[in-house]
């Protein structure tokens, strides 16, 4: 047997990311004692409608979400339980409407800092009511072995440890949520553990007091003895003492309070709980509480530190006068299944992996490419083109090498609004289209015909270079095999016109003293097309190409770099329509050719 | 519990219709050179100046003054402004019409467990205290408002008698208006006195205790409260309420001048019987703190921080209970940050850190503070084992 909370208590839970922390809390313990989640319904009507996830075992619950407590009583009759997880401001609306409800007996309530009159309002509601309210600013209830409310009882290993899988001997009531567990802990290593365990709350009036719970310990054989842990501040342990003392109880009292210290501090200092304040003339002091308690009959150890001697010397007694037996534990308990992270880091588990990744790592405290932090990079004095280098070749480039990437990016950045992805890109944000996707329009745009060329260019220039081929074999493959080839031609510039930014790129590469043999057979290539037709030359595509694979780039990496240029102006194009408040366009008429049928009838659809 | 300065105190019982005296609070003599100008009151009435501040025994330290016309109103101002008591500087000076009158009564409202408390009494000033018995008392639960045949049964039963029994009665009943619609805790008017002048009863002398937890529903509390203990925040401890104020959970911290024993632990409740065990020693507290509720942890490192920077510690308690949902390896994560920053900064030596915890992430939390052994800090750990203050006894074993 328990009190409050027992294998009927059925329960709402009412508040958003505590409740469902706390939720989790209780599952754990349902899970422990092998038994269905107590949680049936949430009220949150800011979420109403969806549901909260509760992780059971391996599984997960989902528990709906409601807008009130009346709609969650009538979808699940059973629930008579709530738990107050709302913010101090409106915990007091919450709490009536929980107590309100018809089918609701007890609410307990962990929100800290509600005011005292809404905390007395509440009490007093629920005593009319005949109900229970317990809180604000209670860590929850256990029962063991049947019933946990909120999250008291700490994490699963606790429970286990705690033996609160199985009903004890001992009542527990405490102010404090922390000093709950250790009691909890206590009883389970002095003695044979708890049959429930209350946390009531620290502010000075709580709802429900130690003599209301004291009565019901007394009505419950299984509980032999209880411990109380008070504080200094208000008359509760006074009243829990006068209850003891005033007939013969069947259960045995064992009490201890906190404030001693308060005797040799500043006076009027405030520390410890909301409720822990001193009257005028010395009542409620740790010693007034202490001596009634001793004169009522209680066991009263000195110190915290002697509590657990003192319930061990109880539980003997107990054992001795054969009102209890020594328990049978269980011989196996359900372990918590382990997450996926925590099974391979015992080494439990082995999880093929869905991708692989050879380049970088941000599991640290910062990422890592190619294994360099990014941190020591910059530090170190790398830039842009080395993270490129690292990322796209797995390789630290050397400054040269850096230089010659800087300025093939600075080259190709951007082309002016005309060419098809700056058009594209411009289109796209005149139509109110975001920045992300209106620089995707003018990416799609780069393939075979606009700055797409770049990795085929590099691919055959390549080819001819490692198979050793002349310049006309390698003109008389691509005219038999590909066609016309990449990287030459342009659709503006000629020999006599010639492209300012090929000749900038080439003049600066062959003023490095570096081995170039692509970009001398590209510019071999020019000699002869451009001998054939004038605006056959060597493009900036294929110039490009011609130096990155000299540089050792992958030929599949090369139109990544056309592409990482061009989004810089891509991005500039749309920031600046954006910024002008530019308006939506479409074509004239008189750019179009309008070649399609004349107007004629439609016929009749057969 | 949040108390108020008389001031704003008796602004609220003017709010809720108690007569009360004329009053300004002034921050300098010129300011009140100015109002005096402006309000006749302070021309033509005997004044009474206080240093407008949280401090006890303010006659004995002269910073009561009465009997003034208004220039040695602004003398007395002038001369108390600035002044150093203690931890606090006096900044603001109340000055109120001294109001002739001959009997002194006393009326107050009180929270208890049940709901609240009026109490009466046709004596006050000094007199009541050595007469509480003439003191009666009604009780209400919460909820419920005074009748007035209840209230005037009061006064009767007090001893007031004629027509000032019904003045006493509706006097009472605003005290109790006022004290509901404020969330106060604890309100006290001594004396009450008869206004030779129009007869009327009027609040000379004010506590007020708001209940700090209800401010969110008082949007005219414009009033900062004081601190309860006679001496004003230091810088460390309004540090620590600003970082208390910002987050989930709670981070607490009060120094106490002149202790040894510096005192680091978890939960409202652990906190005070760590405290206890202290004293119980015979060892001298340097400072309360607490941490609690899952807070994170740069907060615990912060008042980590503050703790460290206490004079003449010799040993932290860094103690704590079996926590229900305070992450032990986060918020130890805090504390150790705290603990290196502290001892980078030269702190720390010859202390001895004393820990004992339990809760989610013991383990892990426990063995990342034995690791500190290493980096040279003189660190005990004990983990749920080890009773809750044993850590206490073994610091302050001789």
């Amino acid at each position: 047997m328990s009190i409050l909370a027992n294998k009927d208590t059925r329960v709402v839970i009412q508040g958003g990311a505590a409740g469902v922390n706390a939720a989790r809390r209780m599952a754990e313990f349902c899970y422990l004692i092998k038994r269905p989640l107590t949680v049936e319904a949430f009220v949150y009507p800011p979420d109403a409608g969806k549901t909260n996830e509760v992780p059971y075992g391996s599984g997960l619950i989902a528990i709906p979400i409601y807008k009130t407590i009346a709609e969650a009583t009538k979808n699940h009759p059973a629930i008579n339980t709530s738990l107050v997880y709302i913010g101090a401001d409106r915990a007091m609306k919450g709490g009536m409407e929980a107590l309100d409800d018809p089918n609701i007996k007890v609410v307990s309530m962990i929100t800290e800092g509600v005011p005292e009159k809404d905390a007395k309002l509440l009490g007093a509601h629920a005593r009319k009511l005949g109900k229970v309210f317990n809180g604000p600013s209670s860590i929850g209830i256990i029962s063991a072995g049947a019933c946990r409310l909120g999250v008291i009882g700490g994490a699963f290993d606790n429970l286990v440890l705690s033996k609160l899988y199985r009903e004890g001997s001992f009542g527990v009531i405490t102010k404090s949520g922390g000093l709950s567990n250790e009691i909890i802990w206590i009883c389970s290593q002095f003695a044979d553990g708890i049959t429930t365990a209350i946390g009531i709350g620290g502010d000075a009036y709580p709802g429900t007091d130690y003599v209301s719970y004291l009565e019901m310990f007394e009505n419950d054989p299984q509980t032999k003895a209880v411990v109380i842990v008070g504080e200094m501040g208000g008359d509760l342990e006074e009243r829990a003492a006068e209850w003891y003392g005033a007939k013969k109880r069947r259960v045995k009292l064992i009490g201890v309070v906190s404030g001693f210290c308060q005797e040799s501090l500043p006076k009027g200092m405030k520390f410890g709980h909301a409720g822990a304040k001193e009257g005028m003339k010395g009542e409620g002091s740790a010693r007034s509480k202490s001596d009634a308690l001793k004169k009522s009959g209680a066991i009263v150890p000195p110190t915290f530190g002697a509590l657990g001697p003192a319930i061990k010397e109880a539980y003997q007694e107990l054992l001795k006068s054969g009102q209890v037996k020594e328990p049978v534990e269980p011989a196996v308990l359900p372990k918590l299944p382990k997450s996926v992270e925590e099974a391979m880091k015992a080494d439990e588990v082995m999880v093929a992996p869905l991708i692989r990744t050879t380049i970088s790592d941000d599991r640290g405290d910062e990422p890592c490419y190619d294994g360099y932090p990014a941190s020591e990079l910059i530090n170190k004095g790398y830039e842009i083109p080395h993270v490129i280098g690292l990322l796209w070749d797995k390789r630290l480039i050397s400054k040269q090498e850096a230089e010659i990437i800087k300025r093939i990016m600075m080259l190709s950045a951007d082309h002016g609004p005309c060419v098809s992805g700056a058009y594209a890109t411009i289109l796209a944000a005149c139509a109110g289209i975001g920045l992300s996707q209106a620089v995707a329009a003018g990416l799609i745009m780069i393939g075979p015909r606009f700055g797409g060329a770049v990795t085929d260019a590099g691919r055959w220039f390549k080819y001819a270079v490692d198979n050793k081929m002349t310049v006309d074999e390698f003109l008389a493959y691509m005219k038999k095999n590909v066609g016309p080839v990449p990287g030459i031609g342009h659709r503006v510039k000629s020999l006599r016109n010639p492209d300012k930014r090929v000749k900038e790129l080439v003049g600066y590469v062959k003023s490095l003293n570096i081995k170039t043999p692509c970009l001398d057979f590209a510019l071999a290539v020019e000699q002869v097309t451009a001998v054939k037709k004038d605006n056959l030359i060597l493009n900036v595509d294929g110039t490009m190409a011609a130096v990155l694979v000299d540089l050792g780039f992958p030929v599949d990496s090369l139109n990544g770099f056309f592409i990482l240029s061009r989004t810089i102006g891509l991005i500039g194009h749309w920031v600046d329509q954006k910024r002008q408040d530019s308006r939506l366009i479409r074509l004239f008429d008189y750019l179009v050719n309008y070649a399609a049928p004349k107007r004629r009838e439609v016929p009749p659809l057969k | 519990m949040a108390k108020v300065l008389e001031g704003p105190g008796m602004g609220l019982m003017k709010k809720w219709g108690i007569h009360v005296p004329n009053y300004v609070v002034v921050t300098s003599a010129d300011e009140l050179t100015k109002l005096g100008q402006a309000n006749d009151w302070m021309k033509t009435s005997k004044l009474v100046a206080k240093a407008h501040e949280a401090l006890g025994s303010r006659f004995k330290l002269g910073l009561v003054k009465v009997g003034l016309d208004l220039n040695a109103a602004v003398a007395a101002t002038k001369e108390m402004i600035g002044r150093q008591v203690g931890s606090i500087t006096v900044s603001q000076v109340i000055v109120s019409e001294m109001v002739p009158h001959k009997e002194e009564y006393y009326c107050a409202v009180k929270s208890t467990r049940e709901g609240s408390e009026i109490l009466v009494a046709n004596c006050g000033g000094i007199e009541v205290e050595s007469n509480w018995d003439r003191v009666k008392r009604l009780c209400l639960e919460v909820g419920q408002s005074p009748s007035s045949a209840q209230l005037e049964k009061l006064s009767k039963d007090a001893g007031f008698t004629g027509p000032l029994a019904k003045k006493m009665a509706d006097f009472a009943g605003k005290m109790f208006t006022c004290f509901d619609s404020e969330d106060a805790q604890y309100l006290e008017v001594n004396p009450v006195v008869t206004r030779e002048s129009d007869g009327e009863l009027v609040a000379l002398d004010a506590v007020t205790l708001l209940d700090g937890d209800a401010k969110f529903r008082h949007p005219d509390w414009n009033f900062a409260f004081a601190a309860e203990f006679g001496r004003s925040y230091s810088k460390d401890e309004m540090e620590v309420m600003a970082v208390d104020s910002k987050i989930k959970g709670s981070v607490k911290f009060i120094e106490i001048p002149g202790g040894d024993t510096a005192m680091l632990p978890a939960g409202g409740g652990a906190s005070v019987y760590y405290s206890d065990a202290v004293v119980a020693r015979g060892g001298k507290l340097a400072n309360y703190a607490e941490y609690s509720g899952d807070p994170p942890d740069w907060a615990v490192e912060v008042l980590t921080e503050k703790v460290c920077s206490l004079p003449g510690i010799k040993n932290i308690i860094v103690g704590g209970a079996i926590a229900n949902f305070t992450d032990v390896k986060k918020t130890f994560g805090g504390i150790i940050n705290g603990f290196r920053k502290a001892k980078g900064d030269g702190k720390l030596k010859g202390v001895k850190i004393w820990v004992r915890r339990g809760g989610p992430r013991e383990k892990e939390g426990l063995d990342a503070m034995r690791a500190l052994k290493d980096e040279g800090f003189d660190i005990n750990v004990f983990d749920r084992n080890t009773p809750l203050t044993d850590i206490v006894d073994k610091a302050l074993q001789k």
